[in-house]
C-alpha cells in the first residue's frame, strides 16, 4: 500500500494531523471551547470555496479565511459577552453562507466534494508543503506560548495578574486552530474535523493524569485512531474522515469500558483489604 | 508611599446608574491587613476586581503601588476543580509566567503553607482547603508585596481556616506583605486584620477591628 505515492502522501500529512490536532484541541476542550473547532471547520470549507474559485491553493484559503473567521469571534465575543453562543452562530451563518452561495454558483474550476469528507487520493505535493510549513510553525508558537495557554485555560484571572497579555494570545490561538483546520481538511474532511479535534483528548482525559501526561497520550491516541483510519479506509474503500471518527470513538469507548474494569477491581481490593482487617 | 489609594471612585458595570461603587476613598499603607466586610452584593469583589485592574473605573481613580500582586481567587469561581494538572504544574507553569528562573521555587511556597505532600496530586482530587492552601501558595510565588485574597474561608472546614489565618497572620505582621482580604468570615476579619473596610450600599469607611466589634457585631448578635 505504501509504494504508492498518494499513499505516501497521506500519510505525511496524517502524521501532521495526528501531532496538531491534540496539541490544539487539549485548549479547546478545556476551556470547554470545542464548539469553536466545530464552526471554525465549517468555515474552512468557505476558505476552500474561496480558493478554488479564484484558482489557488484551497488549504491556504482555508487557512486564510478560517484565521479571519478565528479573529471575528474573538472580536465578537467582548460585544456579546453573556452570548457566546450567538457569536458562533453569527459566524457560522457568515461562513456557510458564504460556502454554499460559491459552490452552488457552479463557478468552482474543481470539485470541493472531497473536502467535505476527506480522501487519500487528492493530496498534492504543493499541500504537503503548505502542510508542513503550517504544522511546524503551529508547533512552534505551541512551544513557545505552553505556559501563557496553559494558564488562560485553567485560571484566566491568575494569568492577568502574572501580566499574560490574554487577549493577544486569544487571537494568536485563533490562527493555531485555523492552522489545524487547514492541515487537517485534506485528509479528514470538514464533516468530522470537529472529532479529530477533540476525541483523542477526551480519551486521554479519562486517564486522570496531569497536564503534560494527558497532552502526551492526547497525542498517542490520535496517532492511533487517525493510521488506523487511514490504512483501514484504504482496504475498506472508503472516505478516511468518517472511518477516523468511527475509530476515534470506538478507541475512547474502549478506554472507559477499561478504566471501569480496573476500577471495579480496585473497589473488590479494598472491601476485601478491609474485610481481613474486620 | 500607598499601597492602594482610591480617590471619588465610581463604579458601574453599565456605565451609568445604578452605581455598584459610589465615591470610594481609600487608603491603605504598606504592611495592612485590610478586611473589607458588607452584605451580598455591595461591592465587595467589585473593589477587589478594581485595585487587580481586571476592571476600569466609571469615574475617579483607584491606583495600586504593588511591585507585585499575589492574588487567590474565590473557590467558587474557581471551577476548574477537574482540569488534569498536578499541584507542581500549577505552581511551575504560574513560576515560568512570572519569569522567575529558581526551579526550587514550587516546592518552597508548598513547604510554607504545609503542602510539600501533595506535590504530585491532581487539583481535582484536592479537598477544599486543600486546594485554598495550594492557591495561597501561588500567589506567594515571586515574593509579591501585595496579597489579595477573595473570601479564602468559603468552603474550607474550620481546621484549614485556623491554619489558613494563622498563616495570612504571620506573613503580614513578619513578613510585612500588606493584605486585601474579601472577608465573609467576620470573627477572622476582626482577629486578624489590622483595619476593616466596611461596605454599604456601595459606599464605604475604615475602622479598626474592635471599633468595627463593637459597632456592629455586637449588635447583631444581641439581635
Amino acid at each position: 500500500m505504501l509504494r504508492y505515492g498518494f499513499m505516501q502522501n497521506a500519510l505525511f500529512v496524517s502524521a501532521c494531523i495526528s501531532i496538531l490536532c491534540p496539541c490544539i484541541g487539549i485548549f479547546l476542550v478545556l476551556r470547554r471551547y470545542s464548539m469553536i473547532g466545530d464552526t471554525l471547520s465549517h468555515a474552512s470549507l468557505a476558505g476552500v470555496a474561496l480558493g478554488l474559485l479564484f484558482d489557488q491553493n484551497p488549504i491556504l484559503g482555508a487557512f486564510i479565511f478560517t484565521s479571519a473567521c478565528g479573529a471575528l469571534i474573538e472580536f465578537l465575543r467582548s460585544y456579546f459577552k453573556k452570548y457566546t453562543d450567538l457569536v458562533l452562530t453569527i459566524v457560522l451563518a457568515l461562513s456557510v453562507g458564504t460556502a454554499i452561495t460559491i459552490i452552488s454558483s457552479g463557478k468552482l474550476h474543481a470539485s470541493a466534494d472531497s473536502f467535505l469528507f476527506g480522501s487519500v487520493l487528492t493530496v498534492t505535493p504543493f499541500d504537503m508543503v503548505t502542510v508542513a510549513v503550517l504544522s511546524a510553525a503551529s508547533v512552534l508558537v505551541l512551544v513557545f506560548l505552553y505556559h501563557p495557554m496553559l494558564y488562560i485555560a485553567f485560571d484566566e484571572e491568575a494569568a492577568r495578574v502574572a501580566g499574560v497579555k490574554v487577549r493577544l494570545i486569544n487571537y494568536i490561538f485563533s490562527i493555531l486552530v485555523a492552522s489545524a483546520i487547514s492541515v487537517s481538511i485534506r485528509i479528514v474532511g470538514v464533516m468530522v474535523l470537529s472529532s479529530m479535534i477533540a476525541l483523542p483528548v477526551a480519551t486521554a482525559l479519562q486517564l486522570r493524569k496531569g497536564f503534560r501526561l494527558t497532552l502526551l497520550f492526547s497525542i498517542l491516541f490520535s496517532v492511533i485512531d487517525i493510521m488506523t483510519g487511514l490504512f483501514a479506509s484504504y482496504y475498506l474503500n472508503v472516505a478516511p474522515g468518517g472511518f477516523t471518527a468511527l475509530v476515534s470513538v470506538a478507541v475512547l469507548l474502549l478506554v472507559l469500558l477499561i478504566r471501569k474494569v480496573f476500577q471495579s477491581l480496585r473497589d473488590s481490593h479494598a472491601q476485601d483489604g478491609a474485610a481481613e482487617a474486620h | 508611599m500607598l499601597m492602594v489609594k482610591a480617590e471619588n471612585l465610581y463604579f458601574s458595570y453599565t456605565g451609568t446608574e445604578p452605581f455598584v461603587l459610589k465615591g470610594i476613598d481609600l487608603k491603605i499603607h504598606p504592611g495592612e491587613y485590610v478586611s473589607i466586610v458588607g452584605e451580598n452584593g455591595c461591592g465587595k469583589s467589585t473593589l477587589v476586581r478594581l485595585i487587580l485592574r481586571f476592571l476600569k473605573p466609571t469615574s475617579g481613580q483607584i491606583l495600586n503601588h504593588a511591585d507585585r500582586i499575589g492574588y487567590v481567587p474565590q473557590r467558587s469561581d474557581f471551577s476548574n476543580a477537574g482540569f488534569p494538572l498536578t499541584v507542581h504544574e500549577m505552581l511551575d507553569s504560574y513560576r515560568r509566567l512570572l519569569k522567575i528562573k529558581d526551579r526550587k521555587v514550587p516546592e518552597m511556597v508548598l513547604l510554607r503553607v504545609g503542602m510539600s505532600a501533595f506535590s504530585n496530586s491532581l487539583i481535582g482530587n484536592l479537598s477544599g482547603g486543600q486546594v485554598q492552601k495550594v492557591l495561597i501558595a501561588r500567589a506567594l510565588i515571586g515574593s509579591p508585596d501585595l496579597l489579595i485574597l477573595d473570601e479564602p474561608s468559603t468552603g474550607v472546614d474550620m481546621k484549614s481556616q485556623k491554619q489558613i489565618y494563622g498563616f495570612l497572620k504571620r506573613i503580614n505582621r513578619q513578613n510585612r506583605i500588606t493584605i486585601i482580604s474579601v472577608e465573609h468570615n467576620l470573627d477572622a476579619a476582626v482577629a486578624n486584620s489590622t483595619l476593616i473596610y466596611h461596605l454599604v450600599n456601595g459606599r464605604g469607611h475604615l475602622c479598626s477591628p474592635e471599633q468595627y466589634a463593637d459597632e456592629y457585631l455586637s449588635k447583631n448578635r444581641i439581635r
